[in-house]
C-alpha cells in the first residue's frame, strides 16, 4: 500500500459524511440549514486564521528573522490577541444568540410527543383540536412548510433528540418535559440517532424521520389514526392467530384489536413504517422474521423475548400479518 | 479592610469580583424570574439593570487603576524593581488590564438577554 493510500482513504470517510440521510451538512429543514450556515462561516473562519498564524510565523522565522521593535510588538498582541479575538467572539456569539429564539420558537398547528425507551422512541401524534394521541413508534413523520412542536421526555435514563438534517439536538431527560421545534423544508426520508449513551444497545437506538408535503401528511395521519387494517388472506389470519396465542398484545398494541399492551412499540401501522426495531433493519418479512424470532442477537439488552420456539411456518405467518398492518 | 490601594492585591481584583457577582446575579434572577415570578421581561430588565451597574463600577475601578498606574506621567510598563513605586505601578497595571477583561466578560454575560426575549 502506497503512503497516500491511507490519506486518501480517511479522506474518503471524511467525505462521506458531507450528505446522505443523516448529516449536518445536507440540510433538509430551517434549523439545520442555521447551524450548516454557522458550520461553513467557522470552517472558513478557522482556515483564514490558519493561513494568518502560519503566515506570521513564516515571515518572522524565514522572511524577516529579527526582533520586532517593542511598539510593534506589543500592537501586534494588543490587537491580535485582545482585539481581534474579542471583537471575532463577539460577532460569532451575537449571530448564534440572534438565531437561537427562532430555534426555539413554539411550534403551530402540530406536537409530537416523544418519549425515549430503553431502546426505542414512543412516537405520539396530537394535531391541534384533538384529544386523543395518535400513537406510534420509531418514526417521526413531519410535514414541510410548518413548524412542529416537539415535546420530548424519557422514560428510565436520558436520551437525546436529534435528526442531524432537520436541527440540533435536546437531551431527554427522565420526569422533566424538554421542548424543541422543526421546520422541515425538503420532503424525503432522514435519519436520526439517540446521542445520549443511554445503555447497552445505545448505537442501535435510531429514528426514520420522514419529512412529506403537509397534503401527503394529512393523508398519512388520516391513516394512522384510524384503527389497524383487518386481515384476509389466510396466512395473515393464521399471523393473527399466532400473535393471539404467544400474548404479544401484552406488550404491544393493534389499536382495533384486543392487544392493547403498551410495553412495547405500538404496532397498529408497523407495515408501513419505513424501518424496524428502532431504525436497525429494513421493514421487510425476513427481517421481521430475524427480529420475532431473536431480538437479543439484533439489540442486546432489548426487553423483547425471542420466540425462536415458533416453527418457520409460524414466524412466516406472523412476519404476513404485521407486514399487512399498513 | 481590603489595605491601602497602592499596596493591596484586594484592589486589583476587584473588577473580576465585580464580573464574579454579576454573573451569579444574572444567572440566579433568571432563573428565578423564569420559574416563579415576573417572567422574560423581568428577568431581561434585571440582567440589563445590573449589567449597566457591573459596567460603571468596572469604569471606576479601571479609572482608578490607571491612575494608580500613572503611565502617561513616566510611561513605565515594565515594573520589575522592589521599590514602592513599582509595586504601585504594577497592581495598577494589572488592575487596569483586569478591568478591561472584566468588562468584556460582562458584556458577553449581558448578551444573551439582548437577544433572547423568552425564558424558553
Amino acid at each position: 500500500m502506497s503512503a497516500a493510500r491511507p490519506g486518501l482513504l480517511c479522506a474518503a470517510l471524511l467525505l462521506s459524511a458531507c450528505s446522505g440521510e443523516q448529516s449536518v451538512l445536507a440540510p433538509a429543514g430551517r434549523d439545520a440549514e442555521v447551524l450548516a450556515t454557522l458550520f461553513w462561516w467557522m470552517l472558513g473562519g478557522a482556515v483564514v486564521l490558519w493561513l494568518l498564524m502560519n503566515g506570521l510565523f513564516f515571515y518572522v522565522t524565514r522572511i524577516r528573522p529579527q526582533a520586532l521593535s517593542p511598539r510593534a510588538a506589543e500592537a501586534l498582541i494588543i490587537g491580535g490577541g485582545i482585539v481581534f479575538p474579542t471583537v471575532v467572539l463577539a460577532a460569532l456569539l451575537s449571530f448564534a444568540l440572534s438565531e437561537m429564539p427562532k430555534q426555539r420558537e413554539p411550534g403551530e398547528n402540530l406536537t409530537v410527543r416523544i418519549t425515549g425507551e430503553s431502546w426505542w422512541w414512543r412516537v405520539d401524534y396530537l394535531p391541534e383540536g384533538s384529544d386523543t394521541p395518535i400513537a406510534s413508534a420509531n418514526e417521526l413523520r413531519l410535514p414541510t412548510g410548518q413548524r412542529s412542536e416537539l415535546k420530548l421526555n424519557a422514560s428510565e435514563v436520558i436520551h437525546s433528540f436529534w435528526i442531524p438534517a432537520l436541527g440540533g439536538k435536546t437531551d431527554m431527560i427522565p420526569g422533566r418535559e424538554t421542548r424543541m421545534s422543526l421546520e422541515p423544508t425538503v420532503p424525503g426520508d432522514y435519519r436520526g440517532q439517540c446521542a445520549e449513551f443511554c445503555g447497552e444497545s445505545h448505537a442501535l437506538m435510531a429514528l426514520a424521520g420522514v419529512v412529506m408535503t403537509p397534503g401527503d401528511f394529512a393523508a398519512w395521519l388520516e391513516k394512522e389514526a384510524a384503527p389497524a387494517a383487518i386481515p384476509t388472506s389466510a396466512e395473515a389470519l393464521r399471523g393473527l392467530a399466532v400473535f393471539n396465542a404467544e400474548g404479544c398484545g401484552g406488550c404491544h398494541a393493534v389499536r382495533g384489536t384486543e392487544a392493547a399492551g403498551t410495553v412495547g412499540p405500538d404496532l397498529t401501522h408497523l407495515g408501513g413504517r419505513v424501518t424496524l426495531a428502532a431504525g436497525i433493519l429494513p421493514m421487510e418479512r425476513d427481517a421481521l422474521i430475524r427480529w420475532i424470532r431473536d431480538p437479543e442477537a439484533l439489540k442486546p439488552g432489548a426487553r423483547m423475548p425471542g420466540y425462536d420456539h415458533l416453527s418457520d411456518a409460524e414466524l412466516s405467518a406472523l412476519a404476513t400479518y404485521l407486514e399487512g398492518l399498513e | 479592610m481590603l489595605g491601602h490601594r497602592h499596596s493591596s492585591l484586594w484592589h486589583m481584583i476587584l473588577a473580576p469580583t465585580v464580573w464574579a457577582v454579576h454573573f451569579c446575579v444574572v444567572y440566579g434572577w433568571t432563573a428565578v424570574q423564569c420559574a416563579r415570578a415576573g417572567g422574560p421581561d423581568a428577568a431581561r430588565t434585571g440582567v440589563l439593570i445590573a449589567t449597566a451597574v457591573a459596567l460603571m463600577a468596572i469604569v471606576v475601578l479601571g479609572w482608578k487603576a490607571w491612575r494608580q498606574w500613572d503611565y502617561l506621567d513616566d510611561f513605565d510598563y515594565v515594573h520589575d524593581q522592589p521599590t514602592t513605586e513599582h509595586r504601585r505601578e504594577f497592581l495598577g497595571h494589572a488592575g487596569w488590564l483586569l478591568a478591561i477583561v472584566s468588562a468584556i466578560g460582562v458584556g458577553f454575560n449581558a448578551l444573551p438577554a439582548v437577544f433572547i426575549r423568552s425564558c424558553l
